[in-house]
């Protein structure tokens, strides 16, 4: 399913992923049309673009899950790597991409997403590892509220490698490690910020009466 | 004709007006008190009616504006010392020195509160030493008993004070109007980057992704097109970069500016703020960083910066896939004098008190790590 609210682009999306060899099941151009049609389709695969007519990629990727809990999505944006995006990831998305990336790179990472695995960025990665610290910064000096997520070495490690630009199989390497794992430690770090921001919104919806 | 921006001072001026009025009727009672002793009286009331004309203009000017200049104050303060002059003129010497001098220090604060007002604590101070040397000139002598004649302490205090709300005033204004105009350029370039992203950067970056696959010729404009898309984003991603925020600076908008399609930069989503001069100096200290892999790391390096903020510290590495520099090679480099880039680099990151790494093999690239701590 191709989410995007500029037509042309919409239709050359999911013109690239069918002579890939994908099937598109729906296209949507915005927030209410990508849940509506993602609750009768349950599509494998979203590909999501950030700036829809009705809102914004983050709020369109919780929409989605919230009806079809199975599905993995992709972020397919023009945008550069900002708060949006770090949204769409705690909102559970798995992968980034920008949209100057060629129609080979863009069916990979529909493959590796509807694979289970994560597509990052060095700019994803440094907008996650940033995420981790500002908790750490705020959960120290505010009230401590539950677990807030933090990074194991590992994972801080790994991130920071890709934010400098290594690909996976160059960390693989470095750390002796399987190129398997790095991508599984990357995705453990997604995980974490989105099961946060759940937990998140439920204190605060439960705070202000919002749960009835 | 150009409008001439509204005064910030306007309130003070209104207000000194108020007490010009109120100056001129202690004035009055003080005429009609002491005009008896006056060896002159015609002379002395024919004075008091230039004094209320001279009152009346310049409350005019003030209010209206067109006096609100350096000429028309020293006029202002002529015409009071002038008038206090003439107390010899219209009365004996032991009268000048039994009274305060005519026509009343109260009226004669005028000028000085104008000066404080046109041109802050200084100006005002100074005329207040003017009118009050005019005072002593008629009274003859220099009375240093300040607890009696508390004259000099006032017309000082006097200019200090409404010279300093004036300059505050100023201040203020400016302050504000500045802010408003960095609040609607920054709301006009938000709104223009819209407008850039939905229209242009989608169609170029389609153009680019269409022409590459067709191939042939079509793939030099493609390549083109696909230029000028990154081009457009990341002028669009940095436009926010160009709005320091006061003495603090984020170095991530900085740093966003290196961006291009050989840098990849990484920072974090919230500001990383640093006081404008270590932010600069950092963002500097990345740049000789990358001038480096550009003349060294070969043609085809990549480099990545990533801005990571640890609280107490910031830390910025930029790293490139270049060919790297040998074992020994850098010592050599040193021993013949061409490591410039390394040593201002190593140069400015000492000024910020903080430290610079550099690691590198041959065939791994090179790796900065700047650390500056958070003062």
């Amino acid at each position: 399913m191709v989410v995007d609210d500029h037509p042309i682009w919409r239709d050359a999306v999911a013109r690239d992923l069918a002579d890939d060899g994908f099937t598109v099941v729906a296209t949507a151009d915005g927030v209410a049309a990508a849940r509506r049609r993602a609750a009768v389709v349950l599509p494998d695969v979203v590909v999501m673009d950030m700036r829809l007519s009705d809102g914004d990629g983050a709020q369109a990727t919780a929409e989605v899950l919230a009806v079809s809990p199975s599905s993995r999505i992709l972020v397919l944006s023009a945008s550069d790597e900002r708060e949006d995006v770090l949204e769409a990831v705690k909102a559970g998305a798995t992968g980034y991409l920008v949209k100057s990336a060629s129609k080979q790179e863009l069916g990979d990472a529909v493959r590796a997403t509807s694979e289970g695995r994560a597509v990052f960025t060095p700019g994803l990665a440094g907008l996650v590892l940033g995420e981790y610290r500002r908790i750490a910064q705020s959960s120290t000096t505010g009230p401590a509220g539950g677990a807030a997520p933090s990074l194991t070495e590992r994972e801080t490690e790994i991130l920071r490698h890709v934010a400098k630009g290594l690909t996976a199989k160059q960390i693989a390497t470095r750390l002796s490690l399987s190129h398997r794992t790095i991508e599984n430690h990357v995705q453990a770090t997604f995980r974490k910020l989105q099961v946060a921001n759940r937990v998140e919104l439920a204190r605060y919806a439960i705070e202000h009466g919002l749960d009835e | 004709m150009a409008q001439r921006p509204p005064d910030p001072a306007t309130p003070l001026w209104r207000a000194a007006q108020v007490f010009r009025l109120l100056s001129c009727l202690y004035a009055l009672g003080f005429q009609i008190a002491v005009n008896g002793e006056l060896d002159r009286p015609a002379i002395g009331w024919a004075l008091f009616a230039v004094l209320i004309a001279w009152s009346a203009v310049c409350a005019f000017a003030y209010l209206r504006g067109f006096g609100r200049r350096a000429s028309w104050v020293v006029a202002e303060i002529v015409v009071v010392v002038a008038l206090i002059l003439s107390t010899e003129f219209v009365a004996s010497g032991q009268w000048a020195l039994d009274n305060q001098s005519w026509p009343t220090t109260l009226w004669a604060t005028n000028a000085t509160i104008s000066a404080a007002i046109l041109s802050g604590p200084a100006a005002g101070m100074l005329a207040g030493v003017v009118v009050m040397i005019a005072s002593t000139i008629v009274k003859g002598f220099i009375n240093y008993d300040l607890g009696r004649n508390a004259t000099i302490v006032i017309e000082l205090a006097v200019g200090l004070a409404v010279g300093m709300a004036a300059q505050t005033a100023r201040r203020a204004h400016a302050e504000l109007e500045q802010a408003a105009r960095l609040a609607a350029s920054h709301q006009e370039r938000e709104r223009l980057s819209r407008q850039v992203h939905d229209g242009a950067i989608q169609v170029l970056a389609l153009v680019s992704r269409r022409g590459r696959e067709i191939g042939g010729q079509t793939a030099e404009l493609a390549e083109l097109a696909g230029e000028q898309e990154r081009a457009l984003r990341r002028l669009v991603s940095s436009a926010d970069a160009e709005t320091p925020a006061g003495e603090m600076t984020d170095v991530g908008a900085l740093l966003r500016k290196q961006a291009s399609d050989v840098v990849s930069v990484s920072v974090p989503a919230e500001p990383v703020l640093l006081d404008t001069p270590t932010a600069t100096e950092l963002s500097a200290a990345a740049r000789n960083a990358l001038d480096n892999v550009a003349a060294h790391a070969g043609p085809q390096a990549r480099a990545f910066i990533l801005l990571e903020d640890l609280g107490d510290s910031v830390t910025v590495s930029i790293r490139d896939d270049g060919v790297g520099i040998a074992d020994g090679r850098l010592d050599e480099a040193i021993g013949e004098g061409r490591m410039g880039v390394a040593k201002s680099i190593v140069g400015r990151m000492d000024w910020l008190g903080g430290s610079a790494k550099l690691t590198t093999a041959p065939g791994c690239g090179t790796e900065w790590e700047l650390t500056v701590p958070r003062r």
